[in-house]
């Protein structure tokens, strides 16, 4: 579906230093600095599949999808999406996908939504009865039916986001971009628009997110590509990653009496005992691979008496936390590119 | 037109009505300069007696009516909103749509040109009932009139249209804005008959396509120009109306390549 071969965007920057002088230099002989925004990635991504796109902020990734959506023209690479070069075939390239940009909206923003919806079926040219049926689709979802009346600028940001999914998704794309479409939602927003994805995906469509919201990669992705500076430096099955990177496992004990001193480090070599807010509590971090949370539980009930005990499961945060922190290149050593 | 570019007229058309406070206020602001210029003319040519620039007091006050409704109409649609819509980066979500971006903006101002049309009649009453009726064209001077002043829509869309897709270079928009809202002014006879300009003015402004969204359709109105000059004139409306059209698409194919390899 999505093939990127070589993607590279180098972004020129006016080098302006201060000072009226340097501008009326600038005027006559114009300097640039140059800004590799996306350095050689390559990426292929099948029909069907949720990948999500991660990075810090600067890492490209915006860059990334404007490139395979033909808003911005790569600096060097290849890029086919659905057969076609994005950006020489713009206007058929627009047909198959959709995108959503979380911070801007592409509704009319002094007319109820349903005008704006509206447009989008006749520029896509969707006969009006498949029209209705796809808003059915989009309705239980996207509970559309109470935003079509509401004008846009009077929508809360999560509705607004519904919204402009719907406009998104209207037309049936195969391929469908998401720059942070979780963006500003509350929990519940954010847990609809989660169950709406997978969903989207369960139909086959093709799925680009592009996200600092760890929770919607969980949920919603098994690929995941990481980004740093420009470069992939991750790309592969979420699971993976978090079995290298996240194998630290937490059980969080609430013993039945004071036990200060209790270590678990001889019975349960490479674990850490850690005091917790009180003497009756102490918590163990394993590596999952090796011990079970069974052994650590008998383990403890050689020591103490345990009333309580809660079980931490590693989190995609520590992975892209670790992954930030530089933690990939010892882990990871043949995923690096 | 395909349906979605009616579609695009009716929202625009809806946006006027969801503002149209701000809209009838802003074209108010027009009529009332509009009354001051006639109020000059008219101590000009002596009380409404005598003559300027080979009009009539009449004949003035008809050609200041239509440099109004000219003026007004296409007036909605602005390079800000274009320009807007750069400097933004909102483009990008235009971008990706299979939609034709110039024919779209032209639909978009057809809803604007539709609320004007509105205040076009319903001011140009109240300055005929104040300053009094001029004479009406009749046959076929009025059937030239009437192309030569649809032709002004397509005629300022394009002026519009270029300058605001300046911004893709100056990535401002102010100076531009300015810059031709006062060449407009001047060269296309909106404030004063270009015939009272000095002559190297006159013939500047016969070969640049400003005269053609007021002073073309005035001085057909008015019947200054006899029928063959008045279809050279409209003539010269649609050669312009071509070429800024079709120049403002090269421009396009420009300001997107350049968008597309500066940003997003
Ligand atoms: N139009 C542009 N001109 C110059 N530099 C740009 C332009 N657009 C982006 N950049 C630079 O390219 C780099 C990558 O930007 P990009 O928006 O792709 O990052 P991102 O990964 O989406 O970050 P974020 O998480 O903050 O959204 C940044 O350093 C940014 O400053
Ligand atoms: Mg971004």
């Amino acid at each position: 579906m999505i093939e990127a071969r070589g993607l590279t965007k180098v972004f020129r920057r006016a080098d302006k230093p201060p000072g009226l002088a340097a501008s009326v230099r600038h005027l006559v002989r114009p300097r640039y600095a140059e800004h590799t925004a996306v350095a050689g990635i390559d990426l292929s991504i099948g029909a069907g599949e949720a990948v999500a796109y991660v990075g810090p902020n600067g890492a490209g990734k915006s860059t990334t999808v404007k490139m395979l959506t033909g808003i911005v023209h790569p600096t060097a690479g290849e890029i086919r999406v659905c057969g076609l070069d994005p950006h020489r075939n713009r206007h058929a390239n627009a047909r198959n996908i959709g995108v959503l940009f979380g911070q801007r909206t592409q509704l009319w923003w002094d007319l109820p939504v349903r005008d704006s919806l509206a447009l989008l079926r006749d520029i896509y040219r969707i006969p009006e009865r498949r029209y209705r049926a796809r808003l059915d689709e989009l309705e239980p979802v996207l509970g559309l039916a109470g935003l079509l009346p509401v004008l846009a600028r009077k929508l809360s940001l999560g509705q607004r986001m519904r919204a402009d999914l719907a406009a998104a998704l209207l037309h049936d794309p195969r391929v469908v971009y998401l720059d942070e479409p979780t963006i500003g939602l509350d929990v519940t927003a954010r847990d609809a628009m989660r169950g709406f994805l997978r969903d989207l995906r369960r139909t086959g469509t093709t799925l680009m997110i592009t996200t600092h919201d760890l929770g919607d990669i969980e949920e919603v992705c098994d690929r995941i590509v990481i980004l740093d500076a420009g470069r992939i430096i991750y790309d592969g099955p979420v699971t993976a990653i978090k079995d290298r990177l996240a194998r630290d496992r937490a059980v969080h004990f609430t013993l039945a009496d004071a036990c200060p001193g209790v270590d678990l480090s001889t019975d349960l070599p490479g674990s850490r005992t850690v005091a917790g807010e009180d003497e009756r509590r102490v918590s163990v971090v394993f590596d999952r691979f090796v011990h079970g949370a069974g052994d650590v539980l008998a383990a403890m009930a050689r020591h103490a008496r345990v009333v309580d005990l809660s079980i931490d499961e590693p989190s995609i945060d520590d992975v892209v936390r670790r992954v930030y922190a530089g933690a990939i290149g010892d882990a990871l050593p043949d995923r690096v590119r | 037109m395909r349906a979605h570019h009616r579609t695009l007229t009716r929202l625009a058309w809806g946006t006027v009505l969801a503002y149209r406070a701000d809209f009838v206020l802003q074209l108010l602001g027009v009529a009332v300069q509009t009354v001051a210029v006639i109020a000059v003319w008219r101590v000009v040519t002596a009380g409404g007696t005598g003559s300027a620039a080979g009009l009539t007091w009449d004949q003035l006050k008809a050609y200041l009516l239509i440099a109004f409704a000219t003026g007004t109409l296409m007036s909605g649609f602005t390079d800000w909103q274009l320009a807007e819509r750069v400097l933004s980066g909102n483009v990008a979500l235009e971008l990706v749509k299979p939609v034709d971006y110039q024919l779209a903006r032209f639909a978009e101002a057809l809803g604007y040109v539709a609320g004007e049309v509105v205040v076009v009649l319903a001011m140009g009453t109240v300055l005929l009932v104040a300053f009094g009726g001029v004479p009406v064209p009749g046959g076929a001077q009025a059937v030239l009139f009437l192309i030569s002043l649809l032709a002004v829509i397509p005629l300022k869309f394009g002026l519009i249209y270029l300058s605001g897709m300046a911004c893709f270079w100056t990535e401002s928009y102010y100076g531009v804005g300015v810059a031709r809202v006062a060449v407009t002014n001047i060269l296309s006879g909106a404030l004063v008959p270009i015939a009272l300009y000095p002559d190297w003015l006159q013939a500047l402004c016969r070969l640049s396509p400003f005269p053609g969204i007021v002073s073309t359709p005035a001085l057909v109105f008015l019947g200054e120009v006899g029928v063959a000059e008045a279809v050279r004139l409209i003539a010269w409306q649609f050669v312009w109306i071509a070429v800024l059209w079709l120049g403002a698409r090269t421009v396009w194919r420009l300001a997107v390549t350049r968008f597309s390899a500066h940003g997003g």
